[in-house]
């Protein structure tokens, strides 16, 4: 099989095609054509799983890679060459996103044509939601970063019209232009690390930057007094903290949960916010030559526990799930920056499986009970076994549970965590990483089951706030709420077949390989665990002499390469020169601690909220739980302190310049000095313009018609004889 | 002996009436025909000073256009004036005014 355009552009072209179809069309079609763009995502998985199914399962090198460009523009002229180029970049890495994305975008929309049912925006969320996954899909193809900056942002503006998409509610409003100015903050960032980097190597394609880095073209170059690395690989980080939501950029993702739901799930799991850690994988190179991997690893650590924290604290379902996602999002960034590089990807992808099936759960739920205050609902079990059964497994997944996916990829995370921060010779004060991200993986498990036990568990609420009904007195018949029926769930199929399938992929075994023996790990001959031996750090020096492909020249296949294609280890740890033996050591007390660490969080969480023997945390510290509410202030402190102050105090002192300088001396003066040239013109208006030249006309062509009208006398014998009069005089004059 | 004065002072005397009818006579087949008389005049003199004064065939060749254009003129012009009969019922010069409004 060859791997033509054709066979690869569709994954990005057919959602597209459904968006545009769907923006100009949509209203006419039946059912707003949301199986449209459930179908093209389906194709787009279709041809992704083909890309899937042959890197995987292939007969690849573990580092063959298909690389197509073309032109985009030509600006070239003399010696310059300013060529913009665009094109494909398909690795194992983009073979596994592809799948993820599509897959669990293509269960979203399924969920979503059940969801969004009968209501008043499903035209205008069916067209967004291709063209969101769509953006998804062509940053995961792109192999520059300047398309995938375009990719960047059509997903900032997607994500801005989808959590608005209630446009009527001012709370919507409010959320989607907080999310879509917090991001910007950081695209700027981004932007400017991709000019920086187009400036000194006259491309930002991803083959031309890690040859650079090997080159070593980046030596001795520097900006605004740091190394050019540096500079590059900061702002480039900064744009992804904007899109991952890392702190102190992370306050838009809670407030993204104004959407409908199956827009957050999107968000959340498969797109969006994973582009960050994306672009930080693929920049992993610049990265480690910048030397900023112990900040990313800060920032990851700040961001992992700090919203776990806050998570322990919230009362609505879709607020939890969504300062869950701030911490994985900061356990992946840990795993960029303490070189854990292959599980930081694993992470990204067994994230999107339970967290886009926590989302869905959530809808769900929401949909069925109208009621998304955890405190309001309970022992929902019964009810709503299916979503009961799925948010379970993603529960225990992400609470970092054996033989769970979470379990997998955090595990491996924290342990490379606690490689860094305590065996590898780093600042000791990084120590503070591992520290935070096990404290996070404790509170992960604690709030996630928190929640689990106030929302399935214990006794409905509902029925005995509306009915007065004793305890335990709870059957399906009849009992209403708020005006809403809770009925039975039964097993539909765009309700509940697509959380069962993502709740199928929270087994750990489908990543690890590990549990079903050696068949997944003897893909590729090698009697390892699949995962790991496919993604791996991008190993700049064969890029140095790399001769691009061009579109629709077939790529070339290398077998030969498997025996020498080379991983550090089994754990993919990406770092500098590890210690194997110490390695080892820190990934054997990490798993034995993580397992410890979660049933702890978990037996917390069943103590409290179950057996009710251990108070919850509100009513023994009310004032740590007032700053946990008020998420630490961040919302409170760009509000009064930034913006308020800084930028309202910015801005009352560039209006005074406006008003004190531009207004009295440059707009007054002008304005003076036209009034005088206004005098002159006016004068010169009246006097020779209308005067004489208008009026003046007029006159003449008034004189004319007088003589014409009189010589006009339609008579054609009087014309014979004016003829004979002018000829004659002619004559006459000629003879004189 | 015939001389070239011979000839001018015919042709003047065939333009002049030519031009007379033409001016003075109400009837506008009277003025195609006045028309065809200073025509006829003109061509007179070209094949005159053809004969006596370059001596050789182009004004010859000349009057020839002109009875040519004169026979076409004259249908396109009895023609104009059948319609215009017509129309009108009368072929008085003085009625042929349409054009000036």
């Amino acid at each position: 099989m060859e791997y033509t355009v054709g066979s690869i552009a569709p994954i990005f072209l057919s959602p597209v095609i459904a968006f545009v179809i769907n923006a100009f069309f949509g209203r006419k079609l039946p059912r707003q054509g949301d199986w449209l763009a459930t179908l093209s995502i389906f194709i787009s998985f279709i041809f992704s799983a083909r890309i899937f199914g042959d890197f995987v399962f292939g007969q690849f090198a573990t580092d063959f890679f298909i690389h197509k460009t073309f032109t985009w523009f030509d600006l070239s002229h003399g010696s310059e060459i300013w060529k913009v180029d665009m094109g494909i970049y398909l690795d194992n890495m983009s073979a596994i996103m592809l799948l993820m994305v599509s897959g669990v975008a293509f269960l979203i929309h399924l969920f979503s044509t059940w969801y969004m049912d009968h209501d008043e925006k499903h035209g205008r969320f069916f067209v967004f939601l291709p063209l969101f996954t769509s953006a998804m899909l062509g940053l995961v193809l792109s192999d520059n970063l300047f398309s995938l900056f375009i990719f960047w942002e059509i997903m900032g503006f997607c994500s801005y019209s989808l959590i608005g998409i209630y446009n009527k509610k001012e709370k919507a409003g409010d959320a989607s232009l907080k999310a879509f100015m917090t991001t910007r903050v950081g695209d700027v960032f981004l932007l400017l690390g991709i000019v920086a980097l187009w400036m000194l190597l006259g491309s930002v394609n991803y083959v031309d930057i890690y040859a650079a880095i090997a080159e070593g073209k980046f030596d001795g170059q520097s900006v605004l007094g740091i190394s050019f690395a540096t500079f590059a690989a900061l702002c480039i980080f900064l744009g992804a903290m904007g899109k991952s939501a890392q702190f102190p950029l992370h306050v838009w993702l809670p407030d993204a949960m104004m959407g409908p739901t199956p827009g957050s799930a999107l968000i959340h799991a498969a797109t969006m916010v994973t582009a960050g850690v994306w672009v930080s994988l693929r920049m992993y190179p610049l990265m480690v030559l910048g030397d900023i991997t112990w900040f990313i690893a800060v920032i990851g650590a700040i961001t992992a526990f700090g919203a776990a924290t806050i998570a322990t604290v919230q009362t609505d379902i879709k607020a939890v799930l969504a300062y869950s996602t701030l911490s994985q999002l900061g356990y992946m960034i840990i795993g960029v920056g303490v070189g854990s590089y292959n599980a930081a990807f694993m992470h990204v992808i067994t994230h999107a499986c339970f967290k886009a099936c926590l989302f869905l759960s959530a809808g769900s739920i929401i949909h069925s009970v109208h009621e998304q205050e955890m405190p309001k609902l309970g022992g929902l079990r019964k009810y709503l076994p299916y979503t009961h059964f799925a948010m379970m497994a993603c529960t225990l997944a992400i609470a970092g549970i054996p033989f769970f996916s979470g379990f997998v990829s955090k595990d491996r995370i924290l342990g490379d965590a606690l490689y860094y921060g305590f065996m590898s010779g780093q600042n000791p004060l990084l120590a503070i990483v591992p520290i935070l991200g096990f404290a996070g993986a404790g509170l992960t498990a604690f709030y996630m089951f928190r929640m689990m036990f106030l929302t399935f568990y214990g006794e409905n609420k509902m029925h005995h706030d509306d009915h007065g009904h004793g305890h335990g007195h709870h059957d399906a018949k009849g009992h209403k709420s708020h005006g809403h029926e809770i009925h039975h769930e039964h097993l539909d199929a765009r309700q509940n077949v697509p959380l069962l399938i993502l709740a199928v992929f929270t087994l750990g075994f489908w990543f690890s390989g590990t549990l079903t023996g050696q068949s997944f790990g003897n893909l590729m001959g090698k009697k390892t665990e699949w995962f790991k031996i496919l993604v791996e750090a991008p190993q700049v020096e064969k890029f140095v002499n790399y001769k691009r492909e061009e579109f629709s020249k077939t790529d070339l296949r290398d077998k030969t390469h498997l025996e020498h294609a080379h991983y550090h280890h089994q754990t993919g740890y990406a770092g500098p020169n590890p210690d194997e033996h110490k390695l080892h050591t820190a990934h054997t007390i990490g798993a034995i601690a993580s397992i410890f660490i979660a049933f702890a969080g978990v037996l917390l969480a069943f103590l409290m909220y179950i057996k009710k023997s251990v108070n919850p945390w509100a009513t023994r510290f009310p004032g740590l739980t007032r700053v946990l509410q008020n998420k630490y202030g961040f919302d409170d402190f760009y509000i009064d302190v930034l913006i308020k102050k800084g930028l309202l105090g910015l801005n009352r002192g560039l209006a005074w310049i406006d008003m004190g300088i531009y207004d009295r001396y440059v707009v007054d003066g002008a304005a003076a000095v036209n009034r005088v040239l206004y005098k002159i013109a006016k004068w010169f208006d009246n006097v020779v313009i209308d005067a004489i030249g208008v009026d003046g006309t007029g006159v003449a062509v008034n004189l004319f018609n007088l003589v014409l009208r009189i010589v006009q006398s339609g008579k054609i014998q009087f014309y014979f004889i004016m003829l004979v009069m002018v000829l004659a005089s002619y004559i006459w004059t000629l003879n004189f | 002996m015939m001389s070239l004065g011979s000839y001018l002072i015919i042709s003047l005397i065939l333009f002049v009436i030519g031009l007379v009818v033409m001016l003075s006579r109400k009837n506008i087949v009277a003025i195609l025909l006045g028309i065809e008389l200073i025509l006829n005049a003109a061509a007179l003199n070209f094949v005159a000073y053809s004969r006596y004064v370059t001596n050789n065939l182009d004004g010859h060749i000349f009057s020839l256009f002109i009875i040519v254009v004169a026979a076409a003129e004259a249908a396109v012009g009895l023609a104009i004036v059948i319609r215009f009969f017509q129309i009108k019922e009368t072929i008085h010069i003085d009625e042929a005014t349409q054009l000036r409004n």
